[in-house]
Protein backbone atom coordinates (compact mmCIF):
# COMPACT_ATOMS: atom_id res chain seq x y z
CA UNK A 1 0.00 0.00 0.00
CA UNK A 2 1.45 3.30 -0.96
CA UNK A 3 0.92 6.37 1.61
CA UNK A 4 -2.09 8.51 1.12
CA UNK A 5 -0.96 11.39 -0.57
CA UNK A 6 -3.13 13.86 0.72
CA UNK A 7 -4.34 12.97 4.07
CA UNK A 8 -7.56 14.51 5.07
CA UNK A 9 -8.85 14.72 2.01
CA UNK A 10 -12.30 11.81 1.47
CA UNK A 11 -12.46 9.82 -1.75
CA UNK A 12 -14.63 12.12 -3.65
CA UNK A 13 -18.42 9.61 -4.22
CA UNK A 14 -19.70 12.70 -5.98
CA UNK A 15 -16.61 12.51 -8.88
CA UNK A 16 -16.22 16.39 -8.66
CA UNK A 17 -12.99 16.45 -10.46
CA UNK A 18 -14.67 14.43 -13.20
CA UNK A 19 -17.81 17.01 -13.61
CA UNK A 20 -15.61 19.67 -13.73
CA UNK A 21 -13.41 18.55 -16.51
CA UNK A 22 -16.86 17.77 -18.26
CA UNK A 23 -18.10 21.49 -17.50
CA UNK A 24 -14.72 22.84 -19.62
CA UNK A 25 -15.08 20.60 -22.26
CA UNK A 26 -18.78 21.85 -22.21
CA UNK A 27 -17.36 25.27 -22.36
CA UNK A 28 -15.09 25.09 -24.61
CA UNK A 29 -17.33 23.94 -27.33
CA UNK A 30 -19.54 26.91 -26.74
CA UNK A 31 -16.15 28.71 -27.27
CA UNK A 32 -16.03 26.94 -30.29
CA UNK A 33 -19.36 28.21 -31.55
CA UNK A 34 -18.75 31.69 -30.58
CA UNK A 35 -14.81 32.03 -32.28
CA UNK A 36 -16.48 30.66 -35.84
CA UNK A 37 -19.10 33.16 -35.70
CA UNK A 38 -16.68 35.56 -34.88
CA UNK A 39 -14.36 34.19 -37.86
CA UNK A 40 -17.31 33.91 -40.62
CA UNK A 41 -17.64 37.75 -41.83
CA UNK A 42 -13.78 37.05 -43.04
CA UNK A 43 -14.97 34.56 -45.61
CA UNK A 44 -17.32 36.69 -47.24
CA UNK A 45 -16.11 37.43 -51.10
CA UNK A 46 -15.20 41.35 -49.90
CA UNK A 47 -13.92 41.08 -46.40
CA UNK A 48 -11.72 43.65 -46.02
CA UNK A 49 -8.21 43.23 -44.18
CA UNK A 50 -9.83 44.70 -41.03
CA UNK A 51 -12.53 41.81 -40.65
CA UNK A 52 -9.68 39.35 -41.55
CA UNK A 53 -7.50 40.50 -39.10
CA UNK A 54 -9.96 40.13 -36.37
CA UNK A 55 -10.90 36.50 -37.49
CA UNK A 56 -7.18 35.64 -37.11
CA UNK A 57 -7.59 37.09 -33.65
CA UNK A 58 -10.26 35.68 -32.56
CA UNK A 59 -8.89 31.72 -33.81
CA UNK A 60 -6.11 32.92 -31.50
CA UNK A 61 -7.83 33.74 -28.76
CA UNK A 62 -9.70 30.21 -28.90
CA UNK A 63 -6.25 28.44 -29.35
CA UNK A 64 -5.55 30.07 -25.72
CA UNK A 65 -8.95 29.02 -24.66
CA UNK A 66 -8.59 24.98 -26.12
CA UNK A 67 -4.83 25.27 -24.32
CA UNK A 68 -6.24 26.89 -20.89
CA UNK A 69 -8.74 23.62 -20.56
CA UNK A 70 -6.18 21.17 -21.48
CA UNK A 71 -4.05 22.45 -18.67
CA UNK A 72 -6.42 22.51 -16.41
CA UNK A 73 -7.89 19.26 -17.04
CA UNK A 74 -3.96 18.11 -16.15
CA UNK A 75 -4.83 19.74 -12.79
CA UNK A 76 -8.06 18.55 -11.98
CA UNK A 77 -6.55 14.46 -13.12
CA UNK A 78 -4.16 14.99 -10.05
CA UNK A 79 -4.69 13.94 -6.38
CA UNK A 80 -6.40 15.48 -4.82
CA UNK A 81 -7.50 18.34 -7.28
CA UNK A 82 -6.03 21.62 -7.54
CA UNK A 83 -8.18 24.68 -7.95
CA UNK A 84 -7.43 26.16 -11.19
CA UNK A 85 -6.48 30.18 -10.45
CA UNK A 86 -4.77 31.35 -13.35
CA UNK A 87 -7.11 29.21 -15.57
CA UNK A 88 -10.36 30.38 -14.27
CA UNK A 89 -8.85 34.43 -14.65
CA UNK A 90 -7.47 34.19 -18.01
CA UNK A 91 -10.67 32.42 -19.50
CA UNK A 92 -12.75 34.83 -18.46
CA UNK A 93 -10.60 37.99 -19.48
CA UNK A 94 -10.34 36.09 -23.03
CA UNK A 95 -14.38 35.84 -23.08
CA UNK A 96 -14.68 39.61 -22.31
CA UNK A 97 -11.72 40.19 -24.89
CA UNK A 98 -13.63 38.32 -27.21
CA UNK A 99 -16.55 40.79 -26.43
CA UNK A 100 -14.28 43.58 -27.62
CA UNK A 101 -13.70 41.93 -30.58
CA UNK A 102 -17.41 40.99 -31.55
CA UNK A 103 -18.30 44.42 -30.86
CA UNK A 104 -15.53 45.80 -32.93
CA UNK A 105 -16.51 43.40 -36.02
CA UNK A 106 -20.22 44.21 -35.66
CA UNK A 107 -19.56 47.96 -36.06
CA UNK A 108 -16.99 47.88 -38.48
CA UNK B 1 -3.52 34.11 0.01
CA UNK B 2 -5.52 34.55 3.56
CA UNK B 3 -7.08 31.72 5.66
CA UNK B 4 -7.25 28.31 4.89
CA UNK B 5 -7.56 26.41 2.34
CA UNK B 6 -11.18 25.22 1.56
CA UNK B 7 -11.96 21.12 0.97
CA UNK B 8 -11.28 21.16 -2.69
CA UNK B 9 -14.78 20.00 -3.88
CA UNK B 10 -16.05 23.71 -2.76
CA UNK B 11 -13.47 24.98 -5.01
CA UNK B 12 -14.25 22.79 -7.69
CA UNK B 13 -18.17 23.27 -7.26
CA UNK B 14 -17.27 27.14 -7.37
CA UNK B 15 -15.52 26.49 -10.47
CA UNK B 16 -18.18 24.76 -12.33
CA UNK B 17 -20.90 27.35 -11.28
CA UNK B 18 -17.90 30.19 -12.95
CA UNK B 19 -17.98 28.05 -15.56
CA UNK B 20 -21.63 28.32 -16.48
CA UNK B 21 -22.00 31.92 -16.07
CA UNK B 22 -19.09 31.70 -18.91
CA UNK B 23 -21.07 29.48 -20.73
CA UNK B 24 -24.11 32.47 -20.42
CA UNK B 25 -21.48 34.81 -21.23
CA UNK B 26 -20.63 32.94 -24.74
CA UNK B 27 -24.35 32.74 -25.67
CA UNK B 28 -24.74 36.32 -24.88
CA UNK B 29 -21.74 36.52 -27.35
CA UNK B 30 -23.10 34.12 -29.90
CA UNK B 31 -26.00 35.16 -30.15
CA UNK B 32 -24.77 38.84 -30.70
CA UNK B 33 -22.88 37.64 -33.62
CA UNK B 34 -25.45 35.58 -35.27
CA UNK B 35 -28.07 39.11 -34.99
CA UNK B 36 -25.72 41.05 -37.10
CA UNK B 37 -24.65 38.06 -39.22
CA UNK B 38 -28.01 36.50 -40.29
CA UNK B 39 -30.92 39.26 -39.31
CA UNK B 40 -31.98 41.27 -42.21
CA UNK B 41 -31.31 45.24 -42.07
CA UNK B 42 -34.26 46.18 -39.79
CA UNK B 43 -36.68 49.18 -40.60
CA UNK B 44 -35.55 51.45 -37.99
CA UNK B 45 -32.01 51.92 -38.98
CA UNK B 46 -28.96 50.27 -37.48
CA UNK B 47 -31.34 48.30 -35.28
CA UNK B 48 -30.14 45.63 -36.16
CA UNK B 49 -26.54 46.35 -34.77
CA UNK B 50 -27.75 48.25 -31.74
CA UNK B 51 -29.22 44.50 -30.78
CA UNK B 52 -25.98 42.84 -31.38
CA UNK B 53 -23.53 45.58 -29.60
CA UNK B 54 -25.87 45.04 -26.48
CA UNK B 55 -25.74 41.47 -26.41
CA UNK B 56 -21.92 41.30 -27.11
CA UNK B 57 -21.48 44.04 -23.99
CA UNK B 58 -23.91 42.14 -22.24
CA UNK B 59 -21.76 38.95 -22.39
CA UNK B 60 -18.54 41.12 -21.56
CA UNK B 61 -20.36 42.21 -18.42
CA UNK B 62 -21.63 38.54 -17.40
CA UNK B 63 -17.94 37.38 -18.37
CA UNK B 64 -15.86 40.06 -15.70
CA UNK B 65 -18.87 39.35 -12.59
CA UNK B 66 -18.45 35.71 -13.39
CA UNK B 67 -14.36 35.65 -12.28
CA UNK B 68 -15.16 38.66 -9.62
CA UNK B 69 -17.76 36.58 -8.02
CA UNK B 70 -15.83 33.39 -8.53
CA UNK B 71 -12.73 35.51 -6.63
CA UNK B 72 -14.98 36.44 -3.83
CA UNK B 73 -16.51 33.38 -3.00
CA UNK B 74 -13.15 31.49 -2.78
CA UNK B 75 -11.97 34.45 -0.43
CA UNK B 76 -15.03 33.64 1.90
CA UNK B 77 -14.37 29.76 1.78
CA UNK B 78 -10.78 30.46 2.64
CA UNK B 79 -11.80 32.76 5.57
CA UNK B 80 -14.48 30.98 6.60
CA UNK B 81 -16.65 33.80 6.18
CA UNK B 82 -20.24 33.83 4.54
CA UNK B 83 -20.80 33.31 0.60
CA UNK B 84 -20.90 36.69 -1.18
CA UNK B 85 -24.65 37.07 -2.07
CA UNK B 86 -25.21 38.98 -5.34
CA UNK B 87 -28.07 40.45 -7.09
CA UNK B 88 -26.96 40.16 -10.35
CA UNK B 89 -28.99 36.97 -11.48
CA UNK B 90 -31.65 38.81 -11.16
CA UNK B 91 -30.60 42.11 -12.72
CA UNK B 92 -29.48 39.89 -15.63
CA UNK B 93 -33.44 37.73 -15.99
CA UNK B 94 -34.71 41.09 -15.19
CA UNK B 95 -32.89 42.82 -18.81
CA UNK B 96 -33.62 39.92 -20.88
CA UNK B 97 -37.00 40.19 -19.68
CA UNK B 98 -37.30 43.71 -20.79
CA UNK B 99 -35.61 43.10 -24.15
CA UNK B 100 -37.50 40.18 -25.01
CA UNK B 101 -41.17 42.60 -23.88
CA UNK B 102 -39.13 44.65 -26.21
CA UNK B 103 -38.72 42.36 -29.22
CA UNK B 104 -42.80 41.25 -28.64
CA UNK B 105 -43.93 44.86 -29.00
CA UNK B 106 -41.86 45.15 -31.88
CA UNK B 107 -43.39 42.16 -33.76
CA UNK B 108 -46.70 43.19 -33.00
CA UNK B 109 -46.31 46.62 -34.14
CA UNK B 110 -44.87 45.62 -37.72
CA UNK B 111 -47.80 42.90 -37.81
CA UNK B 112 -50.30 45.88 -37.61
CA UNK B 113 -48.96 47.64 -40.17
Amino acid sequence: MTADPAPGYVRDPGASAERTRLAWRRTGMSATVVALLAARPAFAPDARPGIILLAALAMAGWAVLVALAYRRAHWLAVWPPRPGRRAVTSYALITAAFALLGTVLVLL
Amino acid sequence: MAGEKPDYRFSLANERTFLAWIRTALALLAGGLACAQFLPPLPISHLREIIAVALLLLGGVVAVRAVDHWARTEKAMRLGADLPRSRFPAVLALIVAVGALLLVVAVLIKAAR
